[in-house]
């Protein structure tokens, strides 16, 4: 009877440590397996009418593919980047001193204001993209911003001005407020306060916004698509769907391309994990 | 977390109560605790706590501009776009009251947007929700790779849907497409079944899609809400005899309803958003079958050239989402009032 459980107890344990970790392989390959479909079909060589190879990994490898991608969609790269790199700092550069007047105006007495605008911003992150979209074409049309660059971190802005100054403020409400009183106490202006202590000490909080300020402005597909009609500003997102559009045969340069748009949420991913998870809690959670 | 957020609202509260009594700014040096009065000294402080609040808002003020440009102004003008019959976008019209409206009332592909755009909430979110509560219950536990695979997780939402579009869109292609193969080397389909040539299949094929890109972001959310919920309570409910189903659902679910309904109504929010997937799955086709809201008003003004008409639907999109708002600030009130 003794023995009979202390087996159990064995089989549990080391079942355990064997079936959780396979589970868990099955729940994560089921997810990506989409993404693997993607990345094993870029590196294969695909002729028009060929139907995919049902092998799970590459006969061969070749690069062909990506050559062709990158041929055709270089320049759209480098739109975008333009775009998502001006969006993070107009949005950053409107948010951070936002959120620090926000935060200080909260210790005065101003709490209701600061309520309101709190308010407001959860507000504009619900506004769907649509319905500015239609005011934002014709008000870009007479101010000659239709097909450019600058036009598009305007409209792009909309999603992440917004979040940046939420997570900001909830940061900021976190650092002591005797840091900025102290700056205060030695002579320190509003603007030297901010610029010299809180503004460094916010750094972290500052790469979150950014990086998610980026991914939103890489990804937004609704103003690159509308706000561009018919002119030669052509960002990543919509080069994807022509592309798509007129290959619709040849599959393997399409996602060649589709790997090279994820790109920077693999190098995200990578290197910035830890701030993409305080932004997912801090934009949603705490608001 | 939410701990957390709830010590920091404290402490925030505390300082306000200490710091600001008088109005005055904290630690002011030589700012004694003084009658707000018509004395020079009182009205000079008055002055002067006054003029740092003009100049906090100063740091406020071009986030500010930059949100009554780009939202306040747009939204208003989309309003009397809609009272206007327009043509082509960047043109004005005659002012035609509600007609507009009328119009796309009446119109039976808006009934039908209407109806998709309810299914394909209803159904991303009942999907995205349960899905993303089982697997974030699953890695709940500890155990070898856990973190790497939670990690990885997260890559699908992190990708540009115009890029998860496409690669459904190449998955699901009804020559060649690798679920067709899949299926017919399993002997599950004798023809190739086509994805997109009926407005029930298309729509189907939308939510798939919309679900696996949406799991990631409930899993991650649900996880941390977990997460917070003190293992002692689950051990508590252990000893005294409940099982795992008992504790889940009389421990783990009411502690967890507060997260899940901020997680669902943001899902609400980005899910009523969804554009590009359409336009790269069904480009809202076959005949207008999987148009949703938002893919509607963009025909009507851009491909239509019915802008007024565009500006009306886009306009009722706005208004659902304004009342989703509403709930989702309600919610998140209560919730920091909780913690």
């Amino acid at each position: 009877m003794n023995r009979h459980f202390a087996m159990q107890v064995f089989w549990k344990r080391h079942l355990r440590r064997v079936m959780l970790p396979i589970g868990g392989l099955v729940i994560a390959g089921l997810m990506l397996l989409p993404i693997y479909f993607t990345a094993e079909t870029s590196l294969e060589p695909t002729s028009a009418l060929q139907a995919l190879s049902q092998s799970l990994v590459p006969s061969h490898f070749i690069f062909s593919n990506y050559r062709v991608a990158f041929d055709a969609e270089h320049g759209s790269i480098i739109t975008s980047l333009l775009i998502a790199s001006g969006a993070v700092v107009l949005s950053v550069g409107l948010a951070l001193p936002a959120a620090y007047g926000l935060t200080k105006l909260g210790y005065l007495r101003s709490r209701a204001v600061v309520s309101v605008a709190v308010m407001v911003l959860l507000v504009t992150q619900m506004v769907p993209g649509i319905s500015l979209t239609l005011a934002f074409y014709k008000l870009f049309y007479h101010l000659h911003l239709l097909n450019s660059i600058a036009g598009l971190i305007l409209a792009d802005s909309t999603s992440g001005m917004p979040f940046a100054t939420l997570v900001l403020r909830a940061y900021l409400g976190s650092v002591p407020v005797e840091l900025s009183d102290a700056a205060y106490v030695d002579g320190a202006s509003e603007w030297r306060t901010f610029r010299s202590v809180i503004a460094p000490l916010a750094v972290p909080a500052i790469i979150t916004a950014g990086l998610f300020v980026f991914l939103f402005a890489w990804g937004d597909f609704l103003f690159a698509y509308t706000l561009t009609a018919g002119g030669n500003v052509t960002p990543l997102t919509k080069g994807i769907l022509s592309f798509f559009t007129n290959n619709t045969v040849n599959w393997g340069p399409v996602l060649a391309t589709v790997v090279l748009a994820a790109i920077p949420s693999g190098l995200i991913l990578s290197f910035g994990q830890r701030y993409v998870m305080g932004g997912l809690r801090a934009g949603a959670l705490k608001g | 977390m939410r701990a957390k957020a709830g010590a920091n609202e404290a402490l925030a509260a505390a300082r306000t109560a200490s710091s600001s009594d008088d109005g005055r700014a904290p630690c002011l040096v030589g700012a004694l605790p003084q009658a707000r009065s018509t004395s020079p000294k009182g009205a000079r402080q008055w002055l002067r706590s006054h003029h740092k609040q003009a100049l906090l808002a100063a740091f406020v003020l071009p986030a500010l501009a930059y949100v009554v440009i780009f939202f306040a102004y747009p939204l208003t003008y989309g309003i009397t776009m809609s009272l206007e019959k327009i043509g082509f976008i960047a043109q004005s019209g005659p002012f035609i009251g509600l007609h507009n409206y009328k119009e796309e009332i009446n119109d039976p592909v808006t009934g039908k947007a209407l109806v998709d755009t309810g299914i394909f909430l209803v159904a991303s979110i009942f999907f995205q929700f349960t899905i993303g509560l089982g697997i974030a219950s699953y890695f709940s536990r500890r155990f070898f790779l856990s973190g790497f695979l939670r990690s990885l997780i997260i890559i699908p939402w992190l990708f540009p849907p115009i890029a998860s579009g496409t690669i459904f869109a190449i998955m699901f292609a009804g020559q060649g497409g690798i679920i067709n193969e899949t299926l017919r080397s399993l002997h599950l389909i004798s023809s190739p079944i086509f994805w997109f040539d009926s407005s029930f299949k298309a729509m189907f094929v939308i939510i798939f899609v919309n679900v696996w890109i949406g799991i990631p972001f409930n899993a991650v959310l649900l996880y941390s809400g977990l997460q917070d919920i003190p293992g002692e309570l689950r051990e508590a409910a252990a000893l005294d005899g409940c099982g795992p189903w008992q504790r889940f659902r009389y421990v783990t679910v009411p502690l967890l309803r507060p997260v899940s309904l901020i997680v669902i109504m943001l899902g609400v929010i980005y899910t009523v958003k969804t554009f590009d997937l359409v336009i790269v799955l069904t480009n809202g086709g076959p005949d207008n079958g999987s148009q949703l809201m938002s893919t509607w008003a963009y025909t009507l003004a851009f491909q239509n050239f019915e802008t007024g008409q565009g500006a009306a639907v886009a306009n009722m999109l706005f208004v659902f989402c304004m009342i989703v708002a509403f709930f989702y600030i309600r919610a998140t009130r209560r919730e920091v009032a909780i913690a």
